[in-house]
């Protein structure tokens, strides 16, 4: 059974594509077939995380308004041959696409992959219901900001109504010793507010940056701290049971394991 | 340095961890979000709570009235603090 997969948050800039790039190459180098969408339409980005932006021929407007197959517009990752990334348009809008449109796609790529990662534009707007209209779940990404958690309670709310499901959580760009100072809320405060099952904890990186920089995903680098929890989110996402880590910023040591305090990652039951 | 100071500053009651502040200003925004009650009609409901309670009780101090929107486990609470003026008691 394929799974189609939305990644979104309601702000940006807290780690949609980094998110969506990282987990797709994740489950691709567990042996499964994954597609990455870059459902921003207008400002393409998925493409240049990964590498790929001097590959692209067409893009996902083309493949919906029928100027091209489906199996054209996909471009091969550099380095892992079960991952393919479907572009999005750069000179198009939003409006290019309909959530019909979307769920036709998804469709389409159920029958060729195992995973659909879906990566979300910002936002509440047409770009925001497109982007999960083909989804059978939802994982929302928040930094523990006040902005970022604010705007993620909103998507939750959204994302129920659409009947999506309960969507699960990804804290990013957390930093346990900000943590541990009193000075950034911490886990169990972002899951006390949002009140939904958190799937992961990725720490802030250095190495994130330098990994996009180059245009390769972080889970490809075993040193890096991010790298190694979005391996972790991809194996729980594929079912196995993985308790919840959170890399302290000292390389190979885990600052506290979580599950040995009742806190794990949960499927979707609740 | 600002990490010393910030330090001390919590280790000596002088400053809130930011954290807590971070949470507490969250809880009260995502309340109001979702109940959808603008400050303006706060300052409405506040105005017509002390209307009707000062039909029942005179002393009410209608400008120190304070709503709150807080948000609870499973249910937000809507609570009302009103102070009574003490008015000596003539017998």
């Amino acid at each position: 059974m394929s799974r189609v997969i939305t990644i979104t948050s309601g702000k940006g800039g807290v780690g949609k594509t980094t998110s969506t790039a990282n987990l797709g190459a994740a489950l691709a180098m567990q042996g499964l077939k994954v597609a990455v969408v870059d459902a921003d339409i207008g400002l393409r980005n998925l493409d240049v995380v990964m590498g790929l932006e001097n590959r692209i021929v067409y893009d996902l407007v083309d493949v919906v308004e029928g100027r091209c197959r489906l199996r054209q517009a996909l471009i091969k990752d550099k380095h892992l041959p079960d991952l393919c990334l479907l572009p999005a348009a750069q000179t198009r809008d939003k409006d290019a696409v309909t959530a019909d449109d979307m769920i036709a796609l998804a469709n389409q790529l159920r029958a060729e992959f195992d995973y659909v990662l879906i990566d979300s534009p910002a936002g509440i707007e047409a770009g925001f219901r497109n982007a999960i209209a083909g989804a059978d779940e939802v994982l929302i990404v928040t930094t523990p900001e006040v902005a970022a958690v604010r705007d993620a309670d909103r998507i939750i709310g959204l994302v129920e109504a659409f009947e999506k499901g309960h969507p699960r959580l990804i804290i990013n760009r957390l930093k346990p010793r900000m943590v541990s100072r009193g000075e950034m809320m911490s886990i169990d405060d972002v899951l006390q507010i949002l009140a939904i099952d958190l799937i992961g904890v990725v720490p802030e990186d250095e190495q994130i940056v330098t990994s996009t920089n180059r245009g390769e995903v972080a889970v490809l680098d075993r040193s890096s701290r991010a790298g190694r929890a979005f391996s972790e989110i991809a194996r729980r996402l594929a079912g196995e049971d993985v308790p919840i880590t959170v890399f302290d910023e000292n390389p190979g040591i885990l600052n506290r394991i979580f599950g040995a305090f009742g806190i794990r990652a949960r499927g979707s039951e609740r | 340095m600002g990490n010393v100071m910030s330090f001390l500053d919590t280790l000596f009651g002088k400053r809130e961890r930011s954290s807590d502040i971070a949470r507490d200003r969250l809880l009260t925004v995502l309340v109001h979000d979702r109940v959808k009650l603008t400050p303006d009609m706060m300052e409405q409901l506040k105005a017509d709570l002390s209307a009707v309670i000062a039909r029942y009780v005179p002393s009410v101090d209608a400008g120190a009235i304070e709503v709150t929107l807080l948000r609870g486990e499973s249910v937000d609470h809507l609570k009302a603090d009103i102070p009574l003026r003490r008015t000596t008691q003539k017998f």
